[in-house]
């Protein structure tokens, strides 16, 4: 027979809800070869989670398998009995989960959590499984004094690690990787998959690869396919994907974002035909600082966030704050927008610093000036109110617009962001609308006062890649059109470079570079600065070191 | 203009008239208080002396009568009108008092916390039915004294849930949002935060009607509340003074006990379907028993069901 470990076809899944099931697998037919790098992509609700859980069996309810056949070891998985199904998972099959902080148990320590799978699926007992343990660790580079810490002690990279080690425990043949990277920094990142590759070249096991992030898979994987809408539209060889391969959607995946590296792609974002932001700046930001308590009953500790940052913003701008998690990126942004107090250090807008540390009332006017764009749009349109209340609340409380003008006006600020018809869009609930859409009335809303100012929060990091660069469009046009200075803040240094006129790099609460920003793409100053340039181009694959030895 | 159409309260709204269990309990709920409203003008009067007493069902008295020869059925019917008024005063009160501490306390955080949950605090650790009977003995007897000892024995445990609940609303985006477009904090709470916990408001009314009612009852059995009124409570008083479980007399107390019982249940049903309409993943777990066979429908292991469609 052929040599295929994983073989799917015809699978169909559905969730049965009190109206029609909703098929979230609709026909799905597949085969992984032994050894091969397989890659699965899609977007939110596109079935590909629902695909690996089902070949698991591990949907929860609602869900029901209704047809197809998943084969492995030439047995059909989904007519065998239950008793059968516990035998085959982990043993053929394992699985490395998106968040790995979830996917370990908080209470129990690396060792009892290692030991546990060994327990139950081998038949290892007291030396050989601590034998196994210690194997395990050192295949994945982690100290066996470490063994006797919990997860939260633990840094995220070394948690993932710790949940490919429990994966390998047993060396399934195949190991499914469901996004066991998006939770983690890009540095970080690169590193785990170094790791999977390095593990792979000398364990030998297959890997089916799921991920929302194409130009990851396009650097690694053997072959690709593609989901929308729970079918699968594309699958090849990597090559003839990174060419563009059949199907309109793979191109728009591929070109929907762009790179860190090389040469600036023209036309990408609106950009102002002439730059000139003047010299008085609108926001200027002095030794800000700011600390959290950590509560500890003997021992208060306090972590310092934000330390001592300084930088300006001037009137028409867009200014990048680029960060990896902890960096301290989110608090300057509630610093800005004074949902919080800062330690020490100054705010001023216009000049003037308003009561920044000493009153909990902030001006109503500083209200106006500088509005904020949130991270998530499901979490900062409130469920039970209509996009027309969340326009208009603000314009009421500001007085800006006469009441007899505030329905055109609400309308007209829909069409700007894309919304229209405005009238149709303005009575839906948020629950009616798509993430994209959802983001562009948080942009409507904080345009809708006509601030000099708008902080963004990471505002297309939990939109789906396709829509990602159209949200990023509507703030480009919106800052030629009104002049309007923006801080983006974000995880990512590709988008930055190309809709910033200004980057600046944070690293534990501190600014560790500057500059203008394509400068600072093409020639990085600071080591920090140019691992996160390689870590977001494409080609970091093939540089890494083991790729090369191997070939000699 | 109406923007009401397809909001989370109408969906709720069609929820529950389309839930089995939320229709029957409010149903059973709404022919008690219909008996409760218009019962006394038609039934006969429940204080007066009409027949021997301790006298079993009969065409006359359809539940007999009582150690006083009184009407039992008339005496229930009556019984239900200040028990179910106690009750849902109390409910109402005690949500309101829960919503307005605990949500001012969850919401400001720092010192008012401090403050108010060391209030809230201060009333969970007092034990609960010592102190209603105490309070209850030595205020004067009646409907407000009762409704009065039961709201403040009975609210704090509600000002903590509501409490947390705000306290993971107050971090959310949409908050912040409010925020930073500079509403005013009390708008925030009362137009973007409350519609919000309506679910958690709703099933707190009913847990506290339910406390509120069985408290009530007992403790006017005990001889707290005033005798001379009539009451579910008073009722079950007087059939144990007058002996009713000695003479084997089962139609005193057995229609007032029963209310009882079917209130609360037709409250709970409704609490359930509350927290199914409110709560999809339960209805969707129920929907999917209901299609796929009993022996498929296992625990971590997804059914595979061919002929499904």
């Amino acid at each position: 027979m052929n040599n295929s470990v994983l073989s799917i076809q015809n699978l169909c899944v559905n969730y049965i809800t009190p109206g029609n099931p909703v098929k979230a697998v609709n026909d799905v037919s597949f085969e992984i070869q032994q050894g091969e790098i397989f890659g699965l992509v899609g977007e939110s609700g596109s079935g590909k989670s629902t695909v690996v859980q089902a070949v698991l069996r591990t949907l929860p309810p609602p869900a029901v398998i209704t047809g197809g056949k998943v084969i492995i070891n030439n047995k059909d998985i989904l007519s065998i009995s239950n008793a059968d199904v516990l035998q085959y998972r982990w043993k053929q099959i394992s699985i490395v989960m998106q968040s790995a902080l979830n996917a370990l148990n908080p209470v129990l320590t690396i060792r009892e959590q290692i030991k546990d799978v060994l327990e139950i699926h081998s038949d290892l007992t007291g030396k050989a499984i601590d034998n196994r343990i210690h194997e395990l660790l050192s295949l994945i580079d982690i100290d066996v004094s470490r063994l006797d810490s919990y997860p939260h002690q633990l840094s995220g990279g070394m948690r993932q690690r710790v949940v490919i080690a429990i994966a390998l425990a047993l060396m399934p043949p195949l190991i499914i990787m469901d996004e066991p990277t998006t939770a983690l920094d890009v540095i970080v990142e690169r590193e785990i998959l170094a790791k999977i590759i390095e593990l792979r070249k000398e364990l030998g096991f297959t890997i089916l690869f799921i991920t929302h992030d194409i130009n990851l898979l396009l650097e690694f994987a053997d072959r690709l396919a593609i989901m929308r809408n729970g079918k699968l539209i594309e699958l090849g060889q990597t090559q003839k994907i990174r060419a563009g391969g059949e199907h309109s959607y793979t191109q728009k995946l591929i070109g929907a974002l762009p790179s860190a590296s090389g040469p600036r792609k023209k036309g990408l974002l609106s950009k102002p035909k002439n730059p000139d932001f003047g010299s008085k700046p609108l926001l200027e930001i002095k030794n800000l600082s700011k600390n959290f308590p950590v509560s500890g009953f003997f021992r208060p500790k306090l972590i310092e966030a934000v330390k001592e940052v300084s930088f300006q913003v001037f009137p028409g701008e867009i200014v990048a704050l680029v960060g990896e998690s902890g960096s301290g990126k989110s608090t300057i942004a509630k610093l800005i927008t004074r949902l919080i107090r800062p330690t020490s250090g100054d705010i001023f807008l216009n000049g003037t610093n308003k009561k920044v540390s000493e009153a909990r009332r902030v001006p109503l006017e500083y209200r106006k000036q500088v509005q904020m764009v949130f991270q998530d749009p499901f979490g900062s349109l409130n469920a039970v109110h209509t996009v027309y209340h969340h326009l208009v609340r603000p314009l009421l409380r500001h007085q800006l617009i006469p009441k007899d003008e505030l329905f055109n006006y609400i309308i007209e600020m829909l069409e700007n962001v894309g919304l229209s018809p405005g009238a149709m869009f303005a009575e839906k609930f948020p629950h009616e609308m798509s993430g994209g859409e959802r983001q562009r009335v948080a942009l409507a809303r904080a345009l809708s006062l006509e601030p000099d100012l708008i902080v963004a929060d990471e505002p297309t990091s939990m939109l789906d890649v396709s829509i990602r660069m159209e949200i990023l469009e509507v703030l480009a046009q919106m800052r030629i059109k009104k002049n309007l200075s923006i801080i983006f803040i974000t995880h990512d240094l590709a988008s930055a470079r190309y809709l910033a006129d200004r980057i600046i790099v944070l690293q534990h609460g501190s600014i560790v570079e500057q500059g203008l920003a394509e400068d600072l793409i093409q020639s990085p100053e600071k080591t920090y600065t140019k691992q996160l340039v390689k870590a977001a181009s494409p080609g970091w694959f093939e540089s890494l070191s083991f790729n090369h030895k191997k070939k000699d | 203009m109406d923007y009401i159409h397809n909001s989370i309260f109408t969906r709720w709204i069609t929820g529950i008239i389309q839930n089995r269990k939320a229709v029957t309990g409010v149903g059973i709920i709404f022919v008690f208080i219909f008996l409760a409203v218009f019962g006394p003008f038609i039934t006969q009067d429940p204080t007066a002396f009409l027949s021997r007493p301790l006298s079993p069902p009969s065409w006359e008295h359809w539940l007999g009568t009582n150690g006083q020869g009184q009407d039992v059925l008339a005496q229930t019917i009556s019984g239900a009108r200040q028990t179910l008024l106690v009750g849902f005063t109390t409910g109402i009160m005690v949500v309101l008092i829960g919503a307005l501490i605990g949500g001012i306390s969850g919401y400001y955080g720092g010192r008012i916390d401090d403050i108010l949950s060391l209030l809230i605090n201060v009333f969970l650790v007092m034990p609960g039915l010592p102190l209603m009977v105490i309070l209850a003995s030595w205020l004067p007897p009646g409907p407000g004294t009762l409704t009065g000892v039961l709201v403040l024995t009975g609210w704090a445990w509600n000002a903590r849930v509501i409490r947390s609940q705000m306290m993971t609303f107050r971090n959310r985006d949409f908050v912040s949002a409010a925020i930073v477009s500079g509403e005013r904090n009390i708008r925030i709470i009362i137009i973007e935060i409350m519609p919000r916990m309506l679910s958690l408001l709703a099933s707190s009314f009913i847990g506290a009607s339910i406390y509120a009612i069985g408290a009530q009852v007992g403790l006017e059995f005990l001889g707290l509340g005033d005798v001379s009124t009539i009451t579910w409570g008073t009722n079950l008083y007087w059939a144990s003074n007058d002996m009713a479980l000695l003479t084997g007399s089962w139609w005193t107390f057995v229609p007032t006990g029963l209310s009882i019982a079917i209130v609360s249940f037709a409250l709970t049903l409704i609490n359930f379907g509350i927290d199914e309409v409110t709560n999809p993943r339960l209805i969707s777990e129920r929907v999917w028993r209901e299609n796929i066979p009993r022996d498929k429908a296992v625990n971590g292991i997804t059914p595979v069901v061919k002929d499904h469609e």
